[in-house]
């Protein structure tokens, strides 16, 4: 073979150069991510995973939990929220009439309806939701014009996007979410719904199990396969176990046996507890609901 | 033609192969290596901290959220852990021999604010009440260095963690209440501060 070499070196330049683009670069711009600081506080995130949940993550990947659930919440925008928190000392009825009194500034002309709507909903109570905009400018505009009136705001982040509107989370997955994931189950189906937070919106262990065990026993519709093999039926011999599932009859098993979750399905259940990306940091700002109250 | 020398004529020039400068290959390398060098580390000016929809750093940081009731618990929150967390507990449940608890105690979820606010500014020493146990111990000024905005942020975070639900404390409060107390107040006494009005 005459051009042996000139195919050994060709091969070997294209190889090099993808190994370069999808394994040298990603390593050189990610490879020294460390954890990091939640805004406004000094917690740091991602947290550590216990030993149970460091174990379920190797059951949740056995069990190819990967194939039906992704861990990425998508974001496609971010808006500012103004919230009236004070009126001061005017009154709703003048502040209506104050707010349409704005409708000829230029800027606002493409919120008049979305403003005329929130005021025509309001009876007064507060806080009050008066105009969510991508429009950072112009919502900070609104708040020093309120100011000025003697009435008080409150600017809010908030994140848009059909995933937050389902409430699976509150901002969009980021890289520093997955630091302490080997390895990284980031899936691409989404038979079942994205688990990036469900360790915030199911946070009851026994919720979870019962749902390992018996889907629709929890979720009517669900399409989920039952993990039973996770379980273990076993007759009661003295008095029932303290772990045993509390199962609607026609999920339970026969009288005198109780279903008892194995050390891997609490593993499991540990892993999926731990899956919180619920907290505001530098790259995925929000304003979170609770600490504005 | 009289004047030019006869059969001898100028030679015409002609183009030869000739290498280049080595000089200028040598330069031209460097610039190439530093360029790449440059390119490669800025990550061809990509940001591991940006992600889509924010469109670069700048735009990033203008949506950091800056103010508001969060911003004012989480300022009150490291001033906690820097200044009154060491005796208090970080998690306001106190320490024996050390600081009555915070979490809980009366002279912290009440309705009044001027006596708590009195409290870090001037001290307080001798026996006190907190949630049904005696305490009889010295607290210095702990508040006083501090700055209105600061004092108000950390009493807001007291009064609205642990299961505490008073209402906020605002710089103003604070001022007014160092305004009436004056620049070097005496510390509180116990039987002072449990009859003094909230």
């Amino acid at each position: 073979m005459k051009t042996g070499i000139s195919v050994f070196v060709a091969t070997l330049v294209a190889l090099g150069a993808s190994w370069c683009g999808f394994v040298l670069l990603p390593l050189l711009q990610f490879g020294g991510a460390k954890q990091t600081v939640v805004l406004q506080s000094t917690d740091t995130w991602p947290v550590q995973r216990t030993g149970a949940a460091t174990l379920g993550l190797q059951a949740y990947r056995a069990n190819g939990c990967v194939a039906c659930h992704t861990e990425q919440v998508r974001q496609t925008g971010v808006a500012c929220e103004l919230t009236l928190t004070s009126l001061g000392v005017q009154k709703p009825a003048d502040f209506k009439d104050f707010t349409r009194s704005l409708f000829v500034l230029p800027e606002l002309a493409a919120y008049t309806n979305a403003l005329t709507a929130s005021l025509n909903g309001w009876n007064g109570g507060l806080p009050q939701t008066l105009l969510t905009s991508a429009d950072k400018d112009l919502i900070a505009e609104m708040a020093d014009r309120l100011k000025a009136v003697g009435v008080k705001s409150e600017t809010r982040i908030v994140s848009t996007g059909a995933d937050v509107a389902r409430g699976w989370g509150p901002r969009q997955s980021v890289a520093v979410d997955y630091l302490y994931d080997q390895p990284v189950q980031l899936g691409s189906l989404r038979a079942g719904p994205d688990l990036a937070n469900i360790g915030v919106r199911s946070p009851d262990a026994n919720w979870q199990l019962q749902h390992l065990y018996a889907p629709k026993s929890v979720v009517a519709n669900s399409t989920m396969p039952s993990f039973k093999f996770l379980f273990e039926v076993r007759k009661i011999v003295a008095a029932p176990s303290s772990d045993a599932l509390n199962l609607p009859k026609e999920f339970a098993a026969a009288d005198g046996f109780e279903v008892v979750p194995t050390p891997e399905a609490k593993q499991l259940v540990a892993y999926l507890l731990s899956l919180k990306a619920n907290m505001p940091l530098y790259e995925a700002p929000f304003t979170p609901v609770t600490a504005a109250k | 033609m009289n004047g030019e020398p006869q059969g001898v004529t100028s030679a015409e020039p002609i183009a030869t192969r000739s290498a280049a400068p080595m000089w200028i290959i040598v330069a031209t390398l460097v610039l190439l290596f530093l360029g790449g060098y440059y390119f490669d580390r800025h990550s061809g000016w990509f940001d591991a901290r940006v992600y889509a929809p924010y469109a670069n750093a700048e735009n990033l940081e203008a949506f950091q959220p800056k103010s508001g009731a969060a911003a004012a618990l989480a300022r009150g929150k490291n001033v906690y852990n820097g200044v009154c967390g060491i005796c208090h507990g970080p998690d306001g449940l106190g320490k024996p021999g050390q600081a009555p608890a915070l979490a809980g105690s009366e002279l912290v979820n009440c309705k009044g604010i001027s006596r708590l606010i009195h409290i870090p500014l001037a001290g307080l020493s001798g026996p006190i009440t907190v949630a049904g146990k005696d305490w009889n111990l010295n607290m210095a000024a702990m508040g006083a260095a501090l700055p209105d905005e600061d004092l108000a942020a950390v009493l807001t975070y007291i009064r609205s963690s642990w299961g505490n639900t008073a209402s906020p404390v605002t710089g103003d409060d604070v001022k007014k209440t160092r305004g009436q107390i004056g620049a070097n107040p005496q510390p509180m006494s116990g039987p002072q501060t449990m009859s003094q009005p909230e």
